[in-house]
Order: C-alpha cells, then sequence, then structure tokens
C-alpha cells in the first residue's frame, strides 16, 4: 500500500461485523454513531442498510452484513461516517472496538483464494499477535461505487 | 471632485501595480455593477422603442453606460472603455433630442451591451479583457455610422471649447504616463471611424493628457460635448446628476432625472451584498431550528411551565424562518427584465410583431428558483414567438391584429408563484402533435388513439419531441418543452399547458415558493413514516374496520374507489414499495391526490399530524429509485421518506383527468352544495364547506367561558364556541375535542365536535305540497341532516358594540 511505508505505525478503528474483526484507518473516520436511530429505505439497493440522522443530514448508510450476504443483524448496530465525494455516508457494523495500532509491515495482500465479491471490499489484512484484521478501505465501501458495482 | 481624486489614485496605482487581491475585490464590484448598469440599459433600451422621445428613459440609459465608462477606467479596462465611450456619444446625442431612437439605433446599441457583457465575462472568468480589438473597432464603426444620421454637423464643434477649458483646470498628475499608454493602444479606432464628421477627432491629440487625472477615459475620448469632461471624473451617478446644472450649452434635463441618482445613492447605503452561499447556509440552520422546535414543542406539550416558553420559541422561529426566507426573495423581474430584449430580437429575426405585457413583475420568490426558471421561460417566450404567434399577414387575415400578444404573468397562489406564458397565437395543432409523436414513434398509434385532449397536450412534453416543420434558429430541434418541465420538476414545481386553436396557448409554472420547508402530511404505512407534499394533497377518506375490503372494488388486479360517484384508481403503498403486505380488512386510510392532473388514492396504514418539514436530499443511489423526494427529520426525532406522488402516478400508470371528465365533475356540483359531516353531541350535522376555515384539535382544557358562554383562545383572538360536543368529554380534563372553525358574515366561530366524518354534496329538500326549499335541512347519503347554525351562537361583546 502506497500511504503505508515499511514500519509505520498506523491507528485503525477495529470493528466488529459476525465473528470477523475489520480495521480501518482512523484518518478516513468522520464520525462514530453509537446504535442511532435507523430508517430503512424500501425499494433500495440490496447493500444500502438505511438511513440515520447525522449532524441535520439524513445520511445513506451502507450495510457491511448485507454486502458480505449475511443474516441481518439481531440488535441495533454502530454506524461510522466517512466522506465522500458525494458528501458523507454512513456504514454500518455490528459494534465499533477499540482504536488499535498497527504496522504496515504487518499488512498483507488478499490472498487470491478469497471470493471475489470479499475480493472487492477488502484491501488485505493485518497480522496480529492471535488474529487477523481484515483492512476496509472506504472508498470501496462509496454508495455510488457500489452501485456501479452492482449494475 | 477634486476631493475624490486620491481615492482614485489609489485604484489606479493597484491596478497598473497589478496588486492581485485588492484588485480582485474592486474588478468584482466593478462586474457586480456593471451587469446590473448593463441590465438597466437593456430594460431602457427595449422601453425606448415604445417611446422613443422619453427624456427621463433616455437620461437613465445614457447614466448607466456613463457609469460603465467612468469606472472601467479607473481599472484600465481599456476596450470596455473604449465601446462604452463610443455608445456613450451616441446616447448623448439621443439624449439631447438631436437624434431620434430609430430601430437601427437600438439594435446597434444593443449589439454594444452584448459586447460589453462578453467582455465583462471574459474579465470574470480570466481577469482579463480578451484580445478582439478589431471587432471593437468595426463596432465604434457602426455606432459612429449611426451617430452621422444626425442632422446638423456644426453642433460638436462649438462645445469643444468648455471642454478644453474644463480639462485643463485640473492640474497633472502622476498617472498621466499610464494614460498615455492607453491612448497609444487605440490607434484603430479613429482609422477605422466615420471620417464624415472631422470636428468630433478635433480635440484628440493635446487633450486627453491634460484631462487624464479626471480618468483616462478621457484620453481616448473624443468629447462630442463638454458635459463629459466635467463629469467624467467621478464614477458615481450621483455625482454625475450633482455637476449636471453646470454643464455647458446643454438643454436643461427634466428635474426627476437630477434626482433620480440622489435617491439610488440611499437605496445603496441601506442595502448590503451577500452571499447566497452564506444565506443558503442560514437557511439550512433556520431549517434545523425548525426541527429541534417541533422536537422541544412535542416533547414539553404536556408540561404546563414550558408551554408558554414553548409557543414564544415557536412565534420566534417562525419569524427568523420568515426573514432569512424574505432575505432570498427577490422580485421576479429580475428575470422578467430580460425578456423584452429577447422578444425584441426574435420578433425581429423572424418578422413577427409582438407586443410583451409583463405582469405582477413585484411578485417575490426564492432565488435559487428564480434562477431556476429563468431557462424554461426563455424556452417557452421562444416557442411562443416562433410556434406560437403568427406572421402578421396571417393574422390579419385570420381577423387578428397583426401584433401579436405574449404575456407574461406572476402572481401568488396559495404557497406557490405561478407563471403564465400567454400568447394570442395559433394554438397547438392537436392532431399535428398526435401525428407527430407517433411518428417520431413517442408513443404507440393505438395509445395515440385513445388518448385525452389535454393527454396530447402533455405530449409536447416528451423529450425529442418537435412539430416544427423546419429547424429554425430559435427553435424547433427537439429541445425545448421537455427541459421546461424538467427545470421546473426538479424545483418542485409544476407545469401546465392549455391551448385553443386560433386562439393561443398558455403555459403555467407553478412554483412552489421555498425549496427548504414543505407542508407535508405524515401517513404510516407497516411502522414506517412517510411525507406526502399537501400540495398535492385533495382529500382523506378514511375506511374502517370491515369498511376497507366492502368499499374498495377491484377489477381484475386494479383496486378502485367510488368517491362521490367517481371511481378513483388506488395504489397500495405497502405493495408499491414491496412491504409486507397489510391485511385487506384492516381500517386503512386514502389520501386522494393529485399528482399533475394524475388523481389516485394512496391507500396507507394510519394518517399522523400534517408537519412542516425540512426536505433533505437523498443519495444519489436512492434518488434513483424514483419514489422519494427526498426524506425529512420528524418532530419526535423519527426519519420519514418523502413521496413523489407525480413519479409514483405515472410508475403504476394512472392517467391524466381529462378536461371533459373534470367539466362533468363540476356539472356535477351544480345544484349541490358541499357539507362537512360532524358528528356532535350523538347527532350528524352538516356544516357548508365554503363557511370552513380550519380543523383543530385541541385538549378540552383549553376551553374557556367568558360570562355564560364557551370562548377559545385561537392564534390571540377570541373564537366564541358553540361547544356541541360538550357532553363527550365533560368530566375528563385529559380529553380532547376537535374544532371546527367557521366564517359566519364578518366573524369566525367555532363549533366542538366529536367527530369529523366526511365532505360530501348534499341536495335541497323541498317541503310536500308547497314545493319551498326547507331551510336547515339537507340530503346527505339519502339521510336528511341538519345544518347547524352558526349564527346561533352568540357574539361576543365588543368595545364597538358598547
Amino acid at each position: 500500500m502506497s500511504e503505508d511505508t515499511i514500519g509505520q505505525v498506523q491507528q485503525v478503528c477495529s470493528v466488529r461485523v459476525g465473528a470477523t474483526l475489520y480495521g480501518i484507518p482512523i484518518a478516513h473516520v468522520l464520525e462514530i454513531l453509537g446504535k442511532p436511530a435507523t430508517q430503512p429505505v424500501p425499494l433500495a439497493p440490496p447493500f444500502v442498510g438505511g438511513l440515520v440522522h447525522y449532524r441535520g443530514e439524513v445520511l445513506t448508510a451502507v450495510s457491511l452484513r448485507r454486502l458480505l450476504a449475511m443474516e441481518p443483524a439481531s440488535s441495533p448496530e454502530d454506524v461510522l461516517v466517512f466522506e465522500s465525494a458525494d458528501g458523507p455516508f454512513g456504514l454500518f457494523v455490528d459494534s465499533v472496538g477499540e482504536v488499535l495500532n498497527v504496522s504496515a509491515a504487518d499488512h498483507e495482500p488478499n490472498p487470491a483464494t478469497l471470493e471475489s465479491c470479499r475480493q472487492a471490499l477488502f484491501d488485505g489484512a493485518w497480522k496480529m499477535k492471535d488474529r487477523l484484521l481484515v483492512k476496509l478501505d472506504p472508498a470501496r465501501l462509496e454508495p455510488m461505487r457500489l452501485a456501479g458495482a452492482a449494475a | 471632485m477634486v476631493a475624490s481624486l486620491p481615492g482614485n489614485q489609489r485604484l489606479k496605482f493597484s491596478a497598473s501595480l497589478s496588486d492581485n487581491e485588492s484588485v480582485d475585490e474592486l474588478t468584482r464590484e466593478f462586474l457586480l455593477e456593471s451587469q446590473e448598469g448593463l441590465d438597466r440599459m437593456e430594460r431602457g433600451l427595449t422601453e425606448l422603442e415604445t417611446r422613443p422621445g422619453d427624456a427621463e428613459l433616455l437620461a437613465e440609459i445614457f447614466r448607466s453606460v456613463h457609469t460603465i465608462k467612468g469606472t472601467t477606467g479607473f481599472l484600465g479596462f481599456g476596450r470596455l472603455e473604449a465601446l462604452s465611450h463610443a455608445g456613450e456619444n451616441l446616447l448623448g446625442l439621443l439624449r439631447e433630442g438631436r437624434l431620434a431612437a430609430t430601430p437601427d439605433i437600438v439594435s446597434g446599441l444593443l449589439a454594444l451591451m452584448d459586447r460589453l457583457r462578453g467582455i465583462l465575462r471574459s474579465i470574470e472568468a480570466s481577469g482579463g479583457e480578451g484580445e478582439s480589438r478589431r471587432d471593437d473597432a468595426a463596432m465604434i464603426a457602426r455606432l459612429e455610422v449611426l451617430q452621422a444620421l444626425e442632422a446638423p454637423a456644426d453642433a460638436p464643434a462649438d462645445v469643444s471649447e468648455p471642454a478644453m477649458s474644463a480639462a485643463s483646470a485640473v492640474p497633472p498628475n502622476p498617472v498621466a504616463g499610464r494614460t498615455r499608454r492607453t491612448a497609444g493602444k487605440m490607434p484603430a479606432r479613429p482609422a477605422a471611424g466615420n471620417r464624415q464628421k472631422p470636428p468630433r477627432f478635433q480635440p484628440r491629440s493635446p487633450l486627453p493628457i491634460t484631462a487624464a487625472e479626471a480618468g483616462p477615459s478621457t484620453a481616448i475620448a473624443a468629447p462630442p460635448c463638454a458635459r463629459e469632461e466635467s463629469d467624467v471624473c467621478s464614477a458615481s451617478p450621483a455625482a454625475a446628476g450633482a455637476s449636471a446644472p453646470a454643464r455647458p450649452g446643454n438643454p436643461p434635463t427634466p428635474p426627476a432625472a437630477e434626482t433620480q441618482p440622489a435617491a439610488a445613492v440611499n437605496t445603496a447605503d441601506s442595502t448590503l451584498r451577500v452571499d447566497v452561499e452564506l444565506l443558503n447556509r442560514m437557511m439550512n440552520l433556520v431549517g434545523e431550528l425548525v426541527l429541534t422546535r417541533n422536537q422541544i414543542l412535542q416533547a414539553t406539550s404536556a408540561d404546563a411551565g414550558f408551554s408558554l416558553l414553548g409557543r414564544r420559541l415557536d412565534m420566534v422561529t417562525a419569524d427568523l424562518r420568515e426573514a432569512v426566507m424574505k432575505a432570498r426573495m427577490q422580485p421576479v423581474s429580475h428575470v422578467f427584465s430580460r425578456f423584452p430584449r429577447l422578444v425584441r430580437d426574435l420578433a425581429r429575426g423572424l418578422s413577427k410583431q409582438v407586443r410583451l405585457e409583463l405582469e405582477g413583475q413585484e411578485t417575490e420568490l426564492d432565488k435559487s428558483l428564480l434562477e431556476a426558471i429563468r431557462d424554461p421561460l426563455t424556452h417557452a417566450i421562444r416557442n411562443a414567438i416562433d410556434h406560437g404567434i403568427e406572421a402578421p399577414a396571417v393574422r390579419r387575415a385570420a381577423g387578428k391584429p397583426a401584433e401579436g400578444l405574449l404575456r407574461l404573468r406572476a402572481y401568488h397562489e396559495g404557497s406557490h408563484v405561478v407563471v403564465e406564458v400567454h400568447d394570442d397565437g395559433a394554438g397547438m395543432n392537436l392532431a399535428r402533435i398526435r401525428e407527430k409523436a407517433v411518428e417520431q414513434q413517442l408513443v404507440p398509434a393505438q395509445r395515440a388513439e385513445q388518448m385525452s385532449e389535454r393527454e396530447i397536450l402533455q405530449l409536447i412534453f416528451l423529450p425529442g419531441f418537435s412539430t416544427a416543420a423546419a429547424v429554425t434558429s430559435v427553435s424547433g430541434r427537439g429541445v425545448g418543452m421537455d427541459v421546461v418541465r424538467t427545470n421546473v420538476e426538479k424545483i418542485g414545481g409544476k407545469v401546465d399547458v392549455d391551448s385553443r386553436a386560433g386562439h393561443g396557448t398558455q403555459l403555467r409554472l407553478r412554483i412552489p415558493l421555498t425549496l427548504a420547508i414543505i407542508p407535508a402530511l405524515i401517513v404510516r404505512s407497516r411502522g414506517q413514516n412517510f411525507a406526502v407534499p399537501q400540495s398535492a394533497l385533495m382529500e382523506l377518506v378514511h375506511l374502517s374496520d370491515g369498511e376497507s375490503d366492502s368499499r374498495m372494488e377491484w377489477l381484475e388486479n386494479s383496486a378502485l374507489c367510488r368517491l362521490r360517484g367517481r371511481l378513483l384508481p388506488l395504489i397500495f403503498l405497502d405493495r408499491l414499495l414491496q412491504q409486507p403486505a397489510r391485511d385487506r380488512n384492516s381500517p386503512c386510510d386514502i389520501a386522494v391526490l393529485n399528482a399533475d392532473g394524475r388523481r389516485y388514492g394512496l391507500v396507507v396504514d394510519g394518517l399522523a399530524d400534517p408537519e412542516e418539514i425540512v426536505v433533505k436530499p437523498l443519495a444519489a443511489v436512492l434518488r434513483e429509485i424514483g419514489f422519494y423526494a427526498g426524506a425529512t427529520i420528524l418532530g419526535n426525532g423519527e426519519m420519514a421518506l418523502i413521496l413523489n406522488p407525480g413519479a409514483i402516478a405515472q410508475h403504476a400508470g394512472v392517467s391524466l383527468t381529462s378536461d371533459a371528465e373534470e367539466a362533468g365533475l363540476a356539472q356535477k356540483h351544480v345544484g349541490l352544495d358541499d357539507y362537512l359531516v360532524v358528528e356532535a353531541g350523538g347527532r350528524r350535522a352538516a356544516l357548508p364547506l365554503e363557511t370552513v376555515v380550519r380543523i383543530e384539535r385541541i385538549p378540552r382544557s383549553r376551553i374557556e367561558m367568558a360570562g355564560p358562554h364557551p370562548v377559545l383562545r385561537l392564534e390571540g383572538a377570541l373564537l366564541p364556541l358553540d361547544d356541541a360536543a360538550a357532553a363527550a368529554g365533560a368530566g375528563d380534563p385529559e380529553a380532547r375535542t376537535t374544532v371546527v372553525v367557521c366564517r359566519d358574515a364578518h366573524r369566525q366561530i367555532g363549533m366542538t365536535v366529536s367527530q369529523v366524518l366526511d365532505v360530501t354534496g348534499g341536495r335541497q329538500l323541498e317541503e310536500a305540497g308547497t314545493g319551498a326549499v326547507a331551510a336547515g335541512v339537507t340530503l346527505l347519503h339519502e339521510q336528511v341532516t341538519g345544518i347547524a347554525s352558526l349564527a346561533g351562537i352568540p357574539a361576543l361583546e365588543t368595545e364597538a358594540a358598547r
């Protein structure tokens, strides 16, 4: 990854969806909304989890569970807010965890064996002591881009 | 005049040093002012054709050009200066009455104006004037040829003398060098100029340099008369006016023309230019405040201590919103003012005679909306002149005056502004539209045959539609009406067309007053909120338990409902949105909507209160669904999607209500009066609908007694009440009641009712034998129903009555 020089330590926000832990560089995260009220949008593309209220605006939020073709969450979800060229958008995750320090040296690209829908979303993974932390790139989660990919 | 010099010099210096910061600011200011000046000039010039001798008008046009010329010199824009100077010369002759404003002269001046506008655009885009001095020279030559039409050739010679003395009266100054350079850059002009009148060029060589400190404009100025020298150093029209009485050899101008500039300065002092971005932000913030207010009002409605504060917050917020909205309002004349020119040019180009009438120019509209209707209106006008209004010979043959009439009218209608474009031309040929639409494969031939008159007229809004036999320079390229409709719908407006063969066409644009906040009814479907814009809402029908199945009728898969004898197509919101289906028998509400002439009933699970909602845009991926016009946050903090009734109707294939049907509907109402049917005190009663002002739901505790009579305080006024439903909630302080506010002659009174049942038409009843119309009763739904007597409610004791 071009932005990670070897040995550089980066802070990532860890989020959990299902059993997997994902990491998003905190520089990308505008805000974290804890279990906000959401509004489903009938007839919306499947990846849209719903609308959330964010600072007076109505934000379209993408559901990571839906993107990964997982069962809907059983309890209210947290929302991360990212900036895109189209304005801010949200990402539904099961829960937001702590901020972790990761080293660029530990980052590995996606394995070739990963199924294609995940290939497109994941941006490799960091090798942590006891597990893998999957890297998410918010740019790949922008609603417009996902809509383009679906079409 | 001398006092203003240091400032001017500073401007000049900073311009030549190209100190970017200050020049940018100055230039921007200059661009804005010049644009306004040119707008004024354009208006004036087109008016001039109808009133060629109007001295006041000429003075105003002259001032506009003169101001541009004056300012332009300080900033060192040579092209602008040379051009405006040439225009000023010509206008000077006009103003002095030595030339008459012929159409050729007006055309010449309009062309000059376009050139000036072009240069301003170039300055705005690149900071420079651009290079096409040769064209400028041609333009100046053209203006000089026009000047040559003047009868006596001796006039300018005698005024050059005072010019000289005025110029020499001012001391030389250090900037003269720059001025000389400007002069040197303009050699083309005298060469290309018309040499028929040598005296005009006489004062050229040494004089301008001495006069330079009065503004570089004089350097290239070939003054036809001295007063330009005397006031040229001041950029402001006020100073120009002030120096006017000193003009040598000038015919006295009417005093009105002299006082006007002073008034202009006063307005300038009390007004301020504000960035539209800032206003947009203010509008957004006010929107937020409205939301917060709604939430506070809901949260505190139970608390008596808070309700007063809440009400005050409510009032202040409403006032603030209105003030911010007002700040964004501009009269439609801002857009209309461009049209006289457009109409003139189009009519001349097509050899037609068109008179333009503008009405309601003072009608105000949100700035962004005003911008948005500029193009649609321009299209509509092009169409009206190209396709609508016939050539003079054709008109005369049809028994119409040779001059066609194009009328633009703006007026308020509720929370909308209507702009009508009316022409008295040939009208639209329905058969031709049908034929062309089929030919251009916009509709299948079979469908076209079945279309009603109104539907055929709507075809002109289809993309690619054009009936023009030949593509003219004006229209007929198949872009036009669809652009009009798309642009107007984009801002939540509607377009309507009405046309009568031989009598003309009328296009109606219905524009919401403001974009940001709209009144809406909140409906619920499968546990979710949706907002329906009130503008589309006609009425509400409630179907109670069990009734829903019996009142709905099915034709194959389409559900219909009988409403006052007419079949209304129904659209189930849950099905439309593919939500889990509801039980057919459960109670439901039907919102009867009229979306651009498409009438249908939207079936929803339930209704919540109407609210003023702040429209929030949706992300592009959700806009594509098409059924949603946006989203909003409700007073209770929940979100709601705003439905787009027009898109839903189109998707479901609801056809337009034909004119004939509507006429039939109106017919049916003759002999029938509409009544609001209410239940009060266990009885049904009818209130004549035209007397009903509004319906309010209030807690019973708000009803107070004034002596023996129940009254209600509503919006600061006292409303006498007929507490017909008194028994219903007696003893229970928490109970709520419905108050129907009615108009009874000049007063308003209220009537408490337990329930509002329906709106329906009632027939008169006649007494058996005599045939006399019975008073106080009517036949509703085949039931004799008493009409509530409003006059029976005692009047309040008033000061006047004492």
